[in-house]
């Protein structure tokens, strides 16, 4: 019995890499079915991804926005509340950050970047609140609200950008570029990795710590998991999810101000190429471990940048990648059914051979 | 030599990671009264499945009238001529009683509509066969318990059936309805040549209505006897493995002590999840030192009550004293440290998460006080685990480890889990609801030793129970509830058990 902790994590670790291998599995026999050779195709894809400085630079470049809205859905997940919503609050926090670094030009370089995050973070929470707040008030379900208000933030973003806030170079779809100063510096040539993957660094740690290690992680974990329990016990369950609905926003907000930070250096109509809904799916896969949240955004990381090498390189689309990604989700959907069906099989092996012995 | 109807040969069951019945062998003889007992998980309702054709043996044979058959759904086992009788009534509330006992196999006018005259005459004639008075014309939602598990039997008897299963037949009955049912097994088959099988965990039932009783424990049958070789402590082993004792529990009584008022309810009155009223005018009063037991039977407004008293209900007017402090609208939190703690009566909805571990369910209410959240916020790993290996010592939780997940604990420890966290509190005031339910005879036996031990250390105890057994043995003082409102107070040994059922269904009111 001291197996069945331990054990149960042990087993889901089984089924995730049995769940990628198939899955890679499944990308070679398409491969082949168009005639190209797998080996070939992986072969690219893993150079692509960790075949130079510059490659190893793009995955983690890439990696940064999946770790911290990642962790921002498992955060909400976590307590029994599910934020579809990341791609908005993503967007509207990253234009709150633009339009800090394009109109306090006069601060110095720390306390603007600083601003300019605190301002994501509180853009992006407020709009994680609204949904949060309809959801525990007047049981709205979050998942719908959170995804309609997705489309308000990248359209009313995309307004701001055209008309009032349009660059001065024309409607482009893009801020002004934010001050100097405010810009992160670029760490490996030609690749956008930068230095908010310190940030992330430090993101990580802390929301690894509040998740894992603290007072409030434990009442977010118990309320997701029975808010009967939780209610019955002292937790003001309400209130512990709305917050953890803030946190998941504010941290969607982050990583949309990183975005402009690091890599743009401005607002962009289409800044994330739905990096938040990405983070969701590495949330679902690693069922919101912190620790797996990062592995697994390193992985898709990696992914994403060696099938573009991929498709540049051998001529094999990229969209192969979205394919692997969505077979990976939908085994580990099937997690419970596929054990299921192995455990009917093999009980009935060892029923039958168990009755056996007896009538022998 | 007696005449078998129904034969079981080696049957097994396997259910992922369970063999639910291991190598059964048991035979029904013709015309007898045969009890199966065994504890929650003995494999009892599986074995029942199968002969109601729920569930098809993964190994073995079933004979009836000494031929073969194979059953693969309820269907084939009515058409072979076994009827079973739920614990949860499969019944249609807003239907007669007609309709109901005639439901899928209606007689039909012109093949199309329901002949209602014919329904209502067949009911007729088939209650007056068997004895079993109830009126066809009336709506099972106006009926009471007692009369509705009489339509489920003779909806079992019109489809035919010449074995009845009862499935813990007198688990939501008054004594009273209990005696009326064994009145009415016995005419079966005493007049009518019916065969019955009994399942119940209640000894003494077992000794007083059945002529062979076969125990079962942890899928296995350990063996049949007739029941007038049969005792309670004989049972009582066969069911746990080893030897049970029946001691009378010793509360002690002691005179000089300061007996304070410590919670109070004047005019209470609540609505239920329906917004119907659950209490009309609840007054009570608890006194330190005592255990205030609250009989009655379930849905009478005990949960209602046992809700607003720990701040998880609204009550609609009403006051609440804890220690001479009114706690209307205040959380359940703001009660809890006003000192109540609060054994709730659905565990797994309420008590529990199953998909933590025992340490972590535990730590619930503490996490974040010194010394277990450091500051308030860090969790202090080491000074949980010592507490929740101190406890599981304490209270005999059995588990190889404070890291197992709470789901995988048997239904009894994961009642001492909870048992052990809120006596932890040592809080002056406790409640208690169903503390034993689906707890296996041993963990019974220590729960409530358990709870006597709180009294004498001088808590006051509201203890909320269906079972009459664990009210009688525990309350210093017991009051009756009835449809939300308190029909009787009594002191221990005041009243019998048979006497308050008359309070507990609203037959007797004190004024």
């Amino acid at each position: 019995m001291e197996r069945l902790t331990k054990n149960k994590n042990l087993q889901y670790l089984n089924s995730l890499f049995i769940s990628i291998f198939a899955s890679l599995l499944i990308g070679a026999l398409i491969m082949i079915a168009n005639g190209r050779s797998p080996l070939v195709g992986y072969g690219a894809l893993l150079t692509g991804a960790f075949g130079s400085k510059y490659n190893i630079a793009t995955t983690f470049a890439k990696t940064v926005p999946l770790v911290i809205t990642g962790l921002a859905t498992a955060i909400a997940f976590r307590a029994g509340i599910s934020n579809v919503g990341g791609e908005g609050q993503l967007y509207l926090g990253a234009f709150a950050a633009a339009y800090v670094g394009i109109t306090f030009t006069g601060l110095p370089g720390i306390i603007g970047i600083i601003l300019a995050i605190i301002a994501g973070a509180l853009v992006g929470g407020a709009y994680g609140f609204v949904p949060a707040i309809l959801k525990v008030k007047y049981k709205v379900d979050e998942v719908i609200t959170t995804i309609m208000l997705n489309t308000v933030a990248t359209l009313f973003t995309a307004y701001l950008v055209n008309y009032p806030f349009a660059s001065s170079q024309g409607k482009m779809g893009g801020t002004e570029m934010v001050a100097e100063q405010f810009r992160f510096s670029r760490l490996v040539k030609l690749s956008t990795l930068n230095t908010s993957i310190f940030y992330m660094g430090i993101i990580a740690v802390v929301i690894y710590y509040l998740m894992e290690k603290t007072s409030y992680g434990y009442d977010f974990k118990i309320v997701g998991q029975n808010s009967i329990f939780s209610r019955y016990a002292g937790i003001k369950d309400k209130n512990q999810m709305v917050l953890a609905m803030v946190i998941s926003g504010g941290l969607c907000g982050i990583a949309g101000a990183l975005e402009v930070l690091g890599v743009h250096y401005r607002f962009l109509q289409h800044i994330s190429p739905g990096y938040a809904f990405d983070g969701m799916l590495i949330a679902l896969i690693v069922k919101n471990n912190p620790i797996g949240v990062v592995l697994m955004s390193i992985f898709f990381g990696a992914l994403k940048t060696g099938s573009i090498a991929m498709e540049n390189s051998i001529g094999i689309p990229s969209e192969l990648v979205s394919v692997i990604q969505s077979i990976i989700i939908l085994f580990i959907a099937g997690e419970a059914g596929f054990k299921n069906i192995y455990k009917n099989w093999k009980m009935k092996k060892t029923a039958n051979s168990k009755v056996g012995e007896k009538i022998v | 030599m007696y005449e078998k109807v129904l034969e079981l040969k080696n049957v097994s069951k396997q259910f992922p990671e369970v063999l639910a019945n291991d190598n059964i062998n048991l035979d029904i003889r013709k015309g007898e009264i045969h009890a199966i007992i065994g504890e929650n998980g003995a494999g009892k309702s599986t074995l029942m499945n199968i002969l109601y054709g729920l569930h098809e043996p993964t190994t073995g044979d079933i004979y009836y009238n000494g031929k073969p058959i194979k059953m693969t759904s309820p269907l084939d086992a009515i058409k072979i001529g076994i009827g079973m009788v739920h614990q949860h009534f499969m019944l249609v509330p807003s239907f007669t009683v007609a309709e109901n006992i005639v439901l899928g196999t209606e007689p039909t006018k012109r093949k199309i509509f329901v002949d209602k005259e014919k329904a209502i005459e067949s009911t007729k004639k088939l209650s007056e066969t068997y004895g079993l008075t109830v009126d066809p014309k009336l709506k099972v939602e106006s009926l009471s318990v007692g009369v509705q598990q009489r339509v489920e039997i003779l909806k079992a008897l019109y489809k035919g059936a010449d074995v009845l299963i009862l499935d813990e037949p007198t688990a939501v009955l008054t004594p009273q309805e209990t005696d009326e049912l064994f009145k009415v097994i016995k005419r079966l088959v005493d007049e009518s040549g019916k065969t019955i099988i009994i399942i119940t965990h209640k000894l003494q039932e077992v000794l007083s209505i059945s002529d062979r009783v076969s125990v079962m424990r942890q899928g296995k049958m350990i063996g049949t006897l007739d029941t007038k070789d049969a005792n309670e402590k004989i049972l009582a082993e066969m069911m746990v493995g080893r030897e049970v004792l029946f001691n009378k529990i010793d509360k002690k009584h002691i005179e000089n002590r300061k007996h304070e008022e410590m919670l109070k309810v004047e005019k209470l009155r609540a609505r239920d999840n329906r917004g119907l009223i659950a209490l009309r005018s609840i007054d009570l009063s608890l006194k330190s030192g005592e255990i205030l037991g609250i009989a009655g039977i379930e849905g009478n407004g005990q949960s209602e009550l046992v809700e607003v008293l720990t701040g998880l209900r609204e009550k609609e007017s009403g006051q609440i004293f804890i220690n001479g402090v009114e706690i209307s609208n205040k959380s359940p939190r703001d009660i809890r440290e006003l000192g109540i703690a609060h054994v709730p009566e659905d565990r797994l909805a309420m008590g529990l998460s199953k998909d933590a571990s025992i340490s972590e369910n535990i730590l619930m209410g503490n996490q974040h006080n010194e010394p277990y959240a450091i500051k308030g916020i860090h969790l202090n790993k080491s000074k949980i685990k010592s507490k929740s290996r101190k406890l599981i010592k304490e209270f005999d939780i059995r588990t190889p480890s404070e890291d197992v997940l709470v789901g995988n604990l048997s239904g009894g420890n994961m009642q001492k889990v909870i048992i052990a966290r809120e006596f932890s509190f040592n809080t002056p005031i406790l409640i208690i609801s169903q503390p034993t339910r689906g707890v296996d005879i041993g963990a019974i036996e220590f729960i409530h030793s358990q709870i006597i031990e709180k009294r004498n250390q001088g808590c006051a105890i509201l203890l909320v129970s269906a079972e009459l057994d664990e009210i009688f043995r525990l309350s210093d003082r017991i009051i009756t509830i009835y449809e939300g409102i308190i029909t009787g107070e009594f002191k221990e040994g005041e009243i019998s058990k048979q006497e308050i059922g008359l309070y507990m269904t609203g037959k007797n009111i004190q004024i």
